[in-house]
């Protein structure tokens, strides 16, 4: 299941992409399987067909997927890139803001440490 | 008056009277937190505001329809039988005056509705009940009867019904009705944003769809019999009539107390399984801003990709007009009444002198 925030103050086309990367991280999808057509994304999610376009590009130049005309996105084989220099800038940025937001909704930080732990773990089995 | 008129009065008075019952009703069939194609909140319809705007839309709706009745009336002592057309038409006017009245009375108390949106990733409900077969048996039917047609063709070259209308003019905007229902079973398969992406709502949509595809193919194989019939039969009109007529009226029963027991998307539907938590504190209404409803039942958003959304006050979908697509099936649905139209003057052009 696919979740956005028409609201959020994060892009709607990054949001398809993160929640699709999530997806695909976690195993949800096999390597060759379907990602349902842009247009039919689209219409589940009531947004323009371009938003869901962007998504899959930015997912196919991950390395996700493999985009055919016509013929949709298809998912493929992906090689554990080698983290670079500013990988962990840009993670930890929207980790902080994510950790505050878990703070000031009350949320102890032994608890959010763990969770952390607990998720990293989950998928790390599955990549 | 003879037996044709009575039959068609019936038939008319009948969906008039159907129609006023449905409008009746309607702000009870729909999701709780849509109230007059508003979004408001689940509980306001219960609330002292809600009732107090539902007594005085229902009294309306009667004065309304009282108003009709005295037009519709007056209109067949002044201009004849020929009048007795307009019935459904007048009811519709009436009821529609009322809708808009309350849906104004109900606007200062809108709230947002959620800014979640979901989707089912691994959707594969997509299908046309029966499949493609089912779908283009109508079509096949209608070949038939103009294949054998056409081989009568040189007996009777140019056959008519019993207005004088060339029986190809049946055939053209027939065809035109089915290819736009065509079209709409398709999108109801594959153009519908649904509501609800999963849990019990989401069977619950997927259950109001399916059946609301299947009262769409009845429709087509029944137009279609129809059709083929007055085409086969041109010198039966009046049996026609007393035959055909009677059966809409019952379709249309049917098809409106199947719809009503589900309620608009299945929200009458009894959950099978505990409901899940909302995803957010506001309204789900069915996810659309209200500000892209115009009048309340027109839906027009150039962002939205889907060409069939939930109606907002009524039991089935409406067409997104910001689509191509949408304007296209309307177009087809406009065959069926405008060709006939169309050919009925193309006779009087030779007279004004139009080649």
């Amino acid at each position: 299941m696919l979740r956005i925030d028409l609201a959020s103050r994060v892009p709607v086309y990054e949001q398809v992409a993160n929640g699709l990367r999530a997806e695909l991280v976690s195993g949800k999808f096999s390597v060759g399987e379907k990602l349902p057509t842009v247009r039919t994304l689209a219409i589940n999610l009531g947004v323009h067909h371009n938003t869901v376009a962007e998504a899959y590009r930015q997912l196919a130049n991950e390395g996700w997927l493999e985009l055919k005309r016509h013929r949709g996105a298809t998912v493929v084989e992906r090689d554990r890139p080698r983290a670079g220099p500013d990988t962990m800038e840009r993670f930890t940025r929207p980790l902080g803001e994510l950790v505050a937001k878990g703070l000031a909704d009350g949320l102890s930080p032994s608890s959010l440490a763990r969770a952390m732990i607990e998720t990293a773990r989950r998928l790390e089995r599955k990549i | 008056m003879t037996m044709v008129h009575l039959v068609i009065a019936f038939t008319i008075g009948g969906i008039a009277i159907l129609s006023a019952l449905l409008f009746w009703f309607m702000p009870r069939l729909t999701r709780r937190d849509l109230y007059f194609a508003v979004t408001v909140a689940p509980a306001f319809r219960d609330e002292p505001e809600g009732r107090a705007i539902l007594s005085r839309y229902r009294a309306e709706l009667i004065f309304f329809s009282a108003l009709a009745l005295v037009a519709f009336v007056a209109g067949i002592a002044w201009l004849g039988v020929g009048f007795v057309s307009t019935g459904t038409f007048l009811q519709l006017v009436a009821s529609f005056i009322a809708f808009y009245r309350a849906r104004q009375r109900v606007l200062p108390y809108a709230v947002p509705p959620t800014t979640i949106r979901e989707a089912e990733l691994h959707d594969h409900n997509r299908i046309i009940p029966g499949g493609w077969m089912t779908a283009s048996g109508p079509f096949i039917l209608l070949a038939a009867c103009a294949g054998y047609l056409w081989i009568r063709g040189g007996e009777n070259p140019t056959p008519t019904d019993l207005d004088g209308h060339r029986l190809s003019v049946y055939l053209v905007s027939t065809a035109g009705i089915l290819a736009s229902l065509t079209l709409i079973l398709y999108g109801l398969a594959h153009w519908v944003r649904p509501v609800h992406a999963g849990g019990d709502e989401g069977a619950r949509e997927l259950k109001f769809r399916k059946i609301v595809s299947a009262l769409l193919l009845v429709n087509e194989y029944f137009i279609t019999l129809q059709a083929s019939w007055i085409m086969l039969v041109p010198r039966r009109g009046d049996l026609t009539i007393v035959v055909l007529l009677p059966l809409v009226l019952v379709f249309v029963l049917v098809a409106i107390v199947m719809l009503a027991r589900l309620g608009q998307g299945g929200s009458r539907m009894p959950a099978t399984v505990q409901t899940r938590i909302p995803s957010s504190s506001a309204p789900v209404g069915d996810r659309t801003p209200d500000r892209y409803w115009k009048l309340g039942v027109f839906y027009f958003n150039r962002d939205d990709s889907a060409v069939l959304i939930e109606k907002r006050f009524g039991l089935g979908y409406s067409l997104n007009f910001a689509r191509p697509t949408a304007w296209i099936i309307l177009l087809l649905l406009l065959m069926g009444p405008l060709i006939p139209i169309l050919a009925h003057f193309s006779r009087f052009l030779p007279k004004l002198g139009v080649h």
